[in-house]
């Protein structure tokens, strides 16, 4: 039994309501306990900030495409690169890293649990085999439907059960977390080199609309209990006067769920613009948080975008060509049969570009207009908007309005008329940002209930202590201060072990996989539809019985199961 | 008894569907593979034993024996080179790159003298491709380039392209067009709606050419290019053009001829125009089993896909400096280790000859032409055969080999996990 | 006579490519396809014996008739026999010239070699399996 002891941690517990209490925090056995015995080893966190593991609810960091974004780059792997040291291996990269250099970046960073953005259900066992490879953070992975043929097909025939049964057979075939939409039928016409223009319009060949696919969708999550709600990449991502698209896309969410959201809409400052061309692109984050701030069924992450280098990755095929068209960089393609599609290309997000300035501005606007922090979490869709080791400086500037002012007089004059940023007031505290980083991904992902992102006794012994006296520091002041200390923790316990210190990985990591197992009645299991087998094998350039991920790629699999209502 | 979907250990097509007879601990029957697959699954020709050099003759040694040596001669070498890797799986191959990092080798694998010019323009302009799915169901017009897969891949018209139906293409005969370019008329060329023949040497001027009347500058290409008429270069591009959905094979001869990375290129930034006008697409043939695997496997721990330096400490990748032939030809390596390849029979002579004058340990159940000049050869089982693990298809799609006999062989991944240990050991950690 | 020599993958040899001692791979892997005329030119029959000459070494192989080859090149199948003669340069690329290698060839009764032997000229011991 291996106990822990932590001493004068100020902890900011949001899911317990604890708001900068100084206490003991006792650990045994991985789990947060009530007590240990005189014997445990003994830790000061000397009134440090103290929170639990940091979650980060939608990053691509395994997989296929991330894995592309690696081998394209060498000019960025030269960039982040360290040597092999103590416990820690060679990593290399900067805006796309290695597995090793996600997992101990993360970990210096005091993050333990890490919701991959999208995995193709064909690729799956490559996401697997990469979560293995990033070993100081638990793994869960958002399952692409949206080009789904057979999914389509159901949602064509308005049969919600159908869908369901679909899902709960990919889901625990692959050993995915969540039905993630991106593009919603638009990776289908991608297949033709088309897209969509609306929700309204119908996906070549399969006549259904991306309206149909997502409401069908979220019936058929609320049906299976899934833990996380649908986790959606909105229709017509990038394009100036989007936002319309997404508050019609809001607009379609019933409330189905008391424990959480029912929609979870990621990135949503790429999908926050007016006007009508690069020309007149305007904020139109106002109009997106009052939708989301009457509709306590949705949960966004902001999509934050930073100044610099990184690299954009997603399903969504046919946005990826579009940068290329503007861009000229270099560029791939991977589409997944029957399934997805998805597209890489490095870009450059400048200060000289209004553009630019007003996207900057709109990831804020989304986070501070938003009422209820647990409606708008961090991200920056990382690596689209910026690698995740800028979350630092985001929270500097979420709880510093000086801090942005400052940022503001740098950028590209006339951006001020585009956005509302710069007569924003609000700095968030500390509580809040405990929130937005973790508290708000636990409830949102469903994962509290497995003991993430709190901690009362039961809870995993998940922490991250910063270098920061919140008592003592006043963030909207001393914001680089709040950067330094959020940037690298004193301690990052994982399970009740002490993973790294002071920047350093100090272990070989034992991560765990997080995955699902919706339970349907026989009569639904698709494995026993001959329709279903014949079209899988006709179609697919790969056996049915070769396509489920097997145990061996989870040695520590955590199956959360749930009971279908079909 | 009867095994199905059984995955196939030789080419980058990596079939799922063989149907196996095994009895008695052999396989007596392949059905659904191509020859090249079934002489692979029934092949029983492997070492029984590790076998060392010892004086002018050959001895048999055991495998703890074996590692020990192996383990010393990594150690003793100041450059070691651990080449290989795509005849094994990527848990095998995880180990392989771990073992160089530790004791700061070079790494490398066949992508080197195969598609490692693809992979080099890839990292100039990115790569526009898709699943082999998609293009089974939906490719109307097909392109060999510089491949012969009547030779090399003799599945893949049948599983993915001229002959197989798909959702969206009914009847494969007649909706399918199926274009070969080669600098000779190869097998493949006959079962093609239009061959092209280049001059040798001339595929980057003939692309240049098709981006040249893609882009409406037609004007510009003289009436005949590296062999071409200017009259076919345009049938081609007007193919491509009004393709609902085009797919580009393309194998050695653009990787080897005049030109190599920048053959590619040119294909590449050909199907990125295209895409402007039509859906387009263009993938590599890959050779082995799973030599991509050994690419994606070396790039999610380095950062690189072949041709890693560890000597410096970080990973460092620098092809034409790091690469295998490069580093064996320059004599720069002073012991090699070998696994699931055969360099010796695949590298030009200069480098054969530096390998016979170096300690060379080989990990392969094979006698190969390695064989007569390395030192020492541990044989270990057969992924696909006697041994499982992750394979990934030349699109990237992964696959798990499956175990269909049990020979109590051990496997690659079993063996280089135990000289890692022993090495480290070693080393004191 | 001076050919440029092509080298890649035949069915043949890859069906014997993991048995390299067996006489199947040996001849599959030690032929060399060249032109019905080019064959008339230099005097030789289907099945004779030619050395090659490239700027890094010297092979005898098997010659065998195919009109798929072009004038002026020849093709052999890629393996220890080719590679005998193909060059260690890569012009920093990594990769050699396996496809475009000038070649001179002149009919000889010199035999073909095993790949035993091919090796043990290199400097390697032979293995008997």
């Amino acid at each position: 039994m291996t106990e822990l002891l932590i001493r004068n941690a100020c902890v900011f517990d949001p899911l317990n309501d604890i708001r900068g209490d100084v206490m003991d925090i006792a650990i045994s056995d991985g789990r947060i306990v009530e007590s240990v015995k005189n014997n445990a080893e003994v830790i000061d966190a000397q009134g440090f900030l103290t929170l639990p593991g940091g979650i980060d609810s939608h990053s691509h960091v395994c997989g296929t495409k991330v894995n592309f974004g690696r081998y394209m780059s060498p000019e960025d792997m030269r960039a982040g690169r360290t040597a092999r040291r103590g416990k820690m291996h060679v990593t290399s990269g900067y805006y796309v890293p290695t597995t090793y250099g996600n997992s101990y970046r993360y970990s210096t960073m005091g993050y333990t649990t890490v919701l991959e953005g999208a995995m193709a259900p064909l690729e799956a066992r490559h996401t697997h085999e990469e979560f293995n490879a990033t070993p100081h953070q638990d793994m869960l992975a958002n399952t692409l439907f949206d080009g789904n043929w057979s999914i389509m097909e159901a949602v064509h025939a308005q049969d919600v059960k159908r869908a369901a049964a679909i899902v709960a057979w990919t889901l625990s075939a692959v050993r995915g977390f969540a039905i993630k939409l991106t593009n919603p039928g638009g990776t289908e016409a991608w297949g033709w080199g088309e897209d969509l223009t609306g929700i309204r319009d119908p996906v070549p060949n399969f006549n259904v609309t991306p309206a149909e696919i997502i409401t069908t969708m979220i019936s058929a999550n609320e049906l299976l209990h899934l833990p996380h709600s649908v986790h959606l990449h909105c229709n017509n991502l990038g394009k100036p006067g989007n936002y319309a698209t997404t508050l019609e896309t809001f607009g379609l969410v019933p409330d189905l769920n008391k424990n959480r959201q029912t929609l979870y809409a990621t990135h949503v400052q790429f999908h926050a613009y007016g006007g009508s061309t690069w020309r007149d692109i305007c904020s139109k984050a106002d109009e997106i948080t009052k939708s989301v701030n009457a509709k306590p069924q949705i949960v966004m992450d902001m999509g934050q975008i930073m100044f610099g280098r990184t690299m954009t990755m997603t399903a969504d095929g046919p946005m990826e060509f579009n940068l290329y068209c503007l861009h000229h960089n270099k560029w791939s393609n991977h589409d997944v049969e029957l399934e997805t599609g998805s597209g890489i290309i490095p870009v450059l997000y400048s200060k000289k570009s209004l553009v630019n300035c007003v996207m900057w501005a709109i990831g804020l606007e989304l986070a501070l207009l938003t009422k209820n922090p647990y409606q708008c979490l961090l991200a920056t869709d990382n690596p689209n908007g910026a690698p995740f080791v800028k979350y630092p400086e985001i929270i500097g500037l979420l709880m510093s309005k000086r801090y942005r002012d400052e940022e503001c007089s740098t950028l590209n004059n006339g951006f001020e008329q585009r956005t509302s940023i710069c007569s924003l007031d609000r700095e968030m505290d500390w509580n809040e940002i405990a929130i937005i980083t973790r508290a708000g991904q636990a409830r949102a992902l469903g994962i509290a209930a497995q003991g993430k992102g709190h901690l009362a006794p039961g809870a995993e012994a998940d922490l991250a202590i910063y270098p920061i006296r919140c008592h003592d520091v006043d963030p909207a002041t001393e914001y680089r201060n709040v950067v330094e200390g959020f940037q690298k923790t004193r301690f990052t316990i994982k399970r009740g072990r002490v993973v790294a210190r002071d920047g350093d990985v100090i272990v070989e990591g034992a991560n765990a996989t997080f995955w699902v197992n919706p339970t349907v009645p026989d009569e639904h299991n698709v494995a026993n539809d001959p329709d279903f087998v014949k079209k899988f094998e006709e179609y697919y350039t790969v056996r049915m019985s070769n396509y489920p991920v097997q145990d061996v790629y989870l040695p520590r699999g955590r199956c959360i199961k749930t009971e279908a209502d079909l | 008894m009867l095994i199905k979907d059984v995955v196939c250990p030789f080419c980058g097509c990596l079939c799922d569907d063989l149907d196996v007879e095994v009895e008695n601990g052999r396989i007596i029957r392949v059905d659904n593979a191509c020859t090249l697959g079934s002489k692979t699954m029934v092949g029983d020709d492997r070492l029984k034993a590790p076998i060392r050099r010892d004086g002018k003759g050959w001895i048999e040694t055991t495998y703890d024996a074996a590692i020990e040596e192996a383990a010393q001669i990594l150690l003793e070498a100041d450059r070691p080179l651990l080449y290989g890797w795509s005849s094994t799986h990527g848990e095998a191959q995880s180990i392989g790159v771990h073992l160089a990092e530790l004791i700061g080798g070079v790494v490398d694998n066949t992508s080197t003298v195969c598609h490692g010019p693809s992979i080099l323009a890839i990292q100039e302009v990115g790569h526009p491709g898709c699943t082999l799915g998609q293009v089974k169901n939906r490719a109307d017009l097909i392109i060999y380039w510089g491949c012969n897969p009547i030779d090399a891949h003799p599945r893949h018209m049948s599983r993915y392209t001229t002959y197989a139906t798909g959702f969206f293409v009914k009847d494969a005969h007649r909706d399918r067009r199926v274009i070969v370019v080669d600098t000779r008329r190869n097998e493949s060329a006959d079962v093609a709606t239009e061959f092209v023949q280049v001059e040798p040497g001339g595929d980057y001027a003939v692309l240049s050419a098709l981006r040249a009347i893609v882009r409406g500058r037609g004007d510009v290409v003289p009436p005949s290019v590296s062999g071409v008429s200017r009259e076919q270069l345009v049938r081609i591009a007007e193919m491509c053009k009004n393709a609902k959905f085009g797919a580009i094979f393309f194998g050695l001869g653009l990787t080897m001829t005049a030109g190599k990375n920048k053959n590619v290129r040119n294909a590449i930034e050909l199907t990125d125009e295209l895409n402007r006008h039509t859906k387009f697409i263009i993938s590599p043939m890959r050779g082995h089993w799973n030599v991509y695997g050994t690419n994606e496997v070396f790039t999610w721990i380095t950062g690189y896909p072949y041709a890693v330096d560890f000597s410096r400490g970080i990973a460092f990748y620098n092809p034409g400096e790091t690469t295998a032939v490069d580093i064996l030809r320059r004599g720069e390596c002073d012991a090699c280790l070998v696994v699931a390849s055969d360099p010796a029979a695949h590298f030009p002579k200069p480098c054969v000859e530096h390998l016979a004058r170096i300690p060379v340990v080989q990990i392969d159940p094979h006698p190969n032409a390695t064989t007569h000049v390395c030192q020492l050869q541990i044989p270990g089982s057969v992924a696909g055969i006697d041994a499982a693990g992750t394979a990934y298809r030349m699109d990237g799609v992964p696959i798990r080999m499956k175990a269909i006999i049990e020979t109590g062989v051990p496997n690659d991944t079993e063996i280089l996990q135990r000289l890692y240990n022993r090495v480290r050991e070693a080393k004191g950690e | 006579m001076k050919v440029m020599m092509n080298t890649g993958r035949t069915i043949p040899q890859g069906e014997s490519v993991e048995r390299k001692h067996s006489p199947e791979y040996e001849s599959a892997a030690s032929v060399c396809f060249i032109h019905p005329v080019d064959m008339m030119v230099l005097g030789i029959e289907d099945g004779a014996h030619i050395q090659l000459s490239g700027s890094d070494g010297i092979v005898v192989l098997t010659a065998a008739a195919s009109e798929t080859v072009e004038q002026g090149s020849v093709f052999v199948p890629l393996g220890p026999f080719s590679n005998h003669i193909v060059s260690g340069e890569t012009h920093c690329t990594g990769m050699p010239d396996f496809k475009s290698t000038m070649v001179e060839i002149i009919p000889t009764e010199d035999p073909v070699p095993s790949v035993a032997e091919l090796m043990e000229s290199l400097g390697g011991v032979r293995y008997a399996h």
